[in-house]
């Protein structure tokens, strides 16, 4: 039952710690500060932040793991057959988002086969209505500012590990 | 005749210092408690229940959500006990770097609870000097994972990122950078008389009450229980690393801060080790089948949260969801002894002792 | 304006009188606008922050804009308050805050009222906000604010003990309890000031002016993490402002009675410093307290309420008990 916690220096007499807080402080006050200009100045995140998504609908190939992987099952879609009768399977027909309940969390991007959908770095959100909160296709298609350079689609069936 | 009456007082759900929506009703004569009641569940979201419905990919992100001040070892936890009960290895890279994010999630997290514990007993500048600190840590996990709070960054079987180019000089740098800061705001606080007087011999117990009590962490090392699972049962790497256990002997809120304030220089060293040894290449993801599937059986992993022991138990019927999930939250459980320890204290040291066992709400209600 | 004290009272002289006041109350709310914006400037900066400067160039219409706001708010009153006592206590806590800047003096002849006891006729009147503190803290009809009002009340009852006990060798070395004759008895070099002779006081009377106002480390009444907001916690509005503003008021005046009282007042620190006017040291005396104020809120934290009795009754007390005697014994061998 030793203690093998360092205790702090012992002070000298009674106020010296405090005299030391206080030295500490008036040093802060000549050091640069850390305050972000946002709303004036963007902020840059790194590359890899995850922002708002953006959808790509040519690339999508209507395979519903996006949907199937989200865990607060956020995304809906649905697919309509080929125009191009020459060409077999689906196209996307609609795709929403409801970001009243998107966490951000990065699996739909991250089981994505074609990168159809990807992670941007803008994060503004905000709105006056939940009504604006829900994105559609065109809105997602629209987002196409800041996109995420490296995916690392780690769980999509082409990659991934072993099968 | 003076009649006296006791007063019932409310404190929160809404409360600067409960950390969060948590409630405590307590009789008070004049200023003295005689008795509280804490009220919790108001963050409840039944993410134990939720799983039964999520493959174990898809739990990751809700184990952020929980003690989401230290998200890295609950994320950890999960995947750590999915690891066990399917029997995978994971690369050794990848292994690294789950313990370093572990390390630098355990000093931000004791910076968050530094800062607001002084915020508590009334000092307003140590809160921003320790937010500012662990800003810098949040920015490195934003560089890594892409998130600064809710990271989704491990995976059954390895990581999701590989660290970007030169990040881990950075974490090498930062590492410096906060040995000195400690040293900082060891002048700044903890040689203050009016602090020292605040928290000295408040909330002290035993540690045969710890340990009846279920204790853990830095709650439990404050009684001289040398119990760190890092050391008693090596998970990960830690292994590898030297590192000191500290621990308290009046199990006061003293003894508490300083094994946390302590605890950040320990985690700093095992940090210096991993980034020295960190291998040069590699997997950062093991040999995985595409889906999750452990086979039936049950599995119990423990390993040690900044708030103490975080377990995990998983009843696997063989789907790719598991039948029963449990979380075992330390903040949960070192809440249980707060209505013994109120009792007989003032208004004042209320906040004092529910500051000094380190409760994160998200994790409580879990 | 001490002749027109002792003239014919005229309706001239009342007219000097209550422009007078009204410039008091200027440079007071001027103080007051400008020591908010300041004090949060330099905790900010203490804290690697800028502080307000958004509103206005450098933010310095920051304050203006919150008292617009708080002006312009809904005045609520709790249903089950007490209506009378809960509108009486803003008013109660302003009014004397404003009556104790007369007895202050500026400069030699730059003084309301020159009183003879001057420095009692602050300790009388700043007492009366310690009523109304604890009369909107038991009109509120909450218990955060009831609890405040209680600590507010013992705290204050029992610093008010060191603080005039602590003033007690200033007026035994002058022979005087008027604020001027202080001043005037503490001519010549800085050592002449009375915080060389009077250490032991002039730190008794600083803890205990600290906590007269209510600031950190004492800050109480008000103990935000565990009370909330203490006894305003049910006002909001203007008549959150007025509490506000005697606060801030009190600080100007207990920095007025610091420097008069221990840092020679309008004095220079040397003789030969005479001709920059005796204002300008006096402001700079001043904003060396306020500023001391503010750092120090910046850096503690907050007592508890039985260690805030103790430092009290069993510390200062003492300190400033031993400060007269000595004194006493100082000014019977040296003069």
């Amino acid at each position: 039952m030793t203690r093998t916690t360092r205790p702090p220096t012992i002070a000298r007499f009674k106020g010296a710690g405090i005299l030391k807080g206080l030295g500490v402080t008036l040093k802060t006050m000549r050091t640069k500060k850390v305050t972000y200009k946002y709303p004036d100045v963007p902020i840059r995140m790194p590359d890899r932040f995850r922002g708002i998504q953006y959808f790509e609908p040519d690339l999508c190939i209507v395979c519903n793991q996006c949907a199937r992987i989200c865990p607060t099952e956020c995304i809906t879609l649905t697919g309509k057959p080929n125009p191009d009768p020459a060409k077999k399977g689906k196209v996307i027909d609609t795709f929403d988002i409801n970001f009243e309940i998107c966490i951000l969390c990065d699996l739909c991007t991250e089981v994505c086969p074609t990168e159809a959908i990807v992670m941007t770095n803008n994060f503004e959100l905000a709105t006056y209505s939940r009504d604006d909160l829900f994105k559609d296709r065109d809105w997602l298609y629209g987002n196409n500012q800041n996109i995420r350079q490296d995916n690392n689609n780690i769980g999509a069936p082409q990659r991934g590990g072993a099968k | 005749m003076i009649r006296t009456e006791e007063l019932l007082l409310n404190v929160g759900p809404q409360h600067p210092s409960t950390h969060g929506v948590f409630r405590i009703v307590v009789k008070l004569d004049g200023e003295i408690i005689t008795e509280a009641t804490p009220v919790m569940g108001y963050l409840h979201r039944g993410t134990e229940k939720l799983a039964e419905n999520l493959n174990f990919t898809q739990i990751i992100p809700y184990t952020d959500r929980m003690d989401y001040v230290s998200a890295m070892t609950n994320n950890y936890v999960l995947v750590h006990a999915v690891e066990k009960l399917m029997g995978l290895e994971v690369p050794e890279r990848a292994e690294f770097l789950r313990l370093i994010v572990m390390e630098l999630q355990r000093v931000a997290s004791h910076l968050v609870w530094w800062g607001t514990y002084l915020l508590d007993i009334g000092a307003l500048s140590p809160f921003l000097y320790a937010f500012n600190d662990r800003e810098r840590i949040l920015d490195l996990f934003n560089e890594l994972c892409g998130a600064r709070l809710t990271y989704n960054y491990m995976r059954v079987g390895g990581v999701k990122w590989d660290a970007p180019d030169g990040w881990i000089d950075k974490v090498k740098e930062l590492v410096r950078y906060l040995y000195g800061q400690l040293e900082e705001y060891d002048a700044l606080v903890s040689g203050n008389e009016i602090f020292l007087s605040r928290i000295k011999g408040v909330g002290a117990y035993d540690a045969k009450t710890a340990i009846a009590y279920g204790l853990s962490g830095a709650n439990l090392r404050s009684t001289g229980v040398k119990w760190d699972l890092r050391k008693n049962e090596p998970y990960s790497l830690y292994d590898r690393f030297e590192f000191d256990v500290p621990v308290g002997r009046n199990g006061d809120c003293y003894d508490r801060y300083l094994i946390r304030v302590e605890e950040i220089r320990q985690s700093l060293r095992i940090l210096e080790q991993a980034l020295e040894q960190f291998p040069e290449g590699g997997e950062t993801m093991g040999k995985v089948p595409r889906v999750i599937r452990p086979p039936a059986g049950e599995i119990y992993v423990r390993i040690e949260s900044p708030r103490g022991e975080i377990g995990c138990y998983i009843v696997s019927k063989g789907k790719a969801e598991p039948y029963r999930l449990k979380f075992r939250r330390p903040s949960f459980v070192n809440l249980q002894i707060l209505p013994k320890l109120l009792v007989g204290e003032s208004m004042t040291n209320l906040v004092t002792i529910l500051g000094g066992i380190d409760i994160v709400l998200g994790e409580v209600d879990c | 304006m001490q002749h027109y004290w002792n003239s014919p009272v005229t309706w001239g002289h009342a007219g000097i009188y209550l422009l007078g006041a009204i410039a008091v109350l200027a440079v007071v709310i001027f103080f007051v606008t400008y020591a908010i914006y300041f004090e949060r400037k330099v905790i900010g900066w203490m804290q690697f922050r800028q502080g307000p400067n958004r509103t206005g160039p450098l933010g310095l219409l920051q304050t203006a804009a919150d008292v617009a706001k708080l002006l312009m708010k809904e005045d609520t009153i709790p249903a089950r308050a007490d209506r009378v006592l809960f509108i009486l206590a803003p008013v109660l806590a302003f009014v004397p805050s404003f009556l104790v800047l007369a007895i202050i003096p500026y400069g030699l002849n730059l003084q309301f009222a020159d009183l003879n006891v001057g420095f009692l006729y602050y300790i009388a009147l700043s007492g009366v906000t310690t009523i109304a503190i604890v009369v909107a803290g038991w009109a509120s009809n909450n218990k955060y604010a009831l609890l405040g009002g209680m600590r507010s009340a013992a705290q204050m009852i029992s610093y008010e003990v060191p603080l005039v006990m602590s003033v007690v060798g200033v007026a035994m070395m002058t022979g005087s309890l008027n604020l001027r004759d202080i001043v005037i008895g503490q001519e010549g070099y800085f050592w002449h000031w009375n915080f060389i002779p009077q250490i032991l006081g002039f730190a008794v009377f600083v803890i205990a002016a600290v906590s007269e106002l209510n600031r950190t480390p004492f800050d109480l009444p008000e103990a935000e993490s565990e009370l909330v907001a203490g006894y305003h916690v049910e006002y909001s509005g203007f008549r959150f402002a007025f509490f506000m503003l005697s606060e801030y008021v009190y600080m100007y005046a207990i920095a007025c009675l610091g420097t008069i009282l221990f840092l020679g007042g309008w004095n220079p620190p040397l003789p030969q410093l005479d001709f920059i006017p005796g204002l300008i040291w006096f402001a700079l005396k001043f904003a060396c307290i306020v500023f001391f104020l503010f750092w120090i809120r910046a850096t503690l934290p907050r007592l508890r309420v039985d260690q805030l009795m103790g430092l009290a009754w069993k510390v200062l007390l003492p300190i400033a008990i031993a400060n007269i005697f000595l004194t006493a014994l100082g000014i019977e061998w040296f003069g």
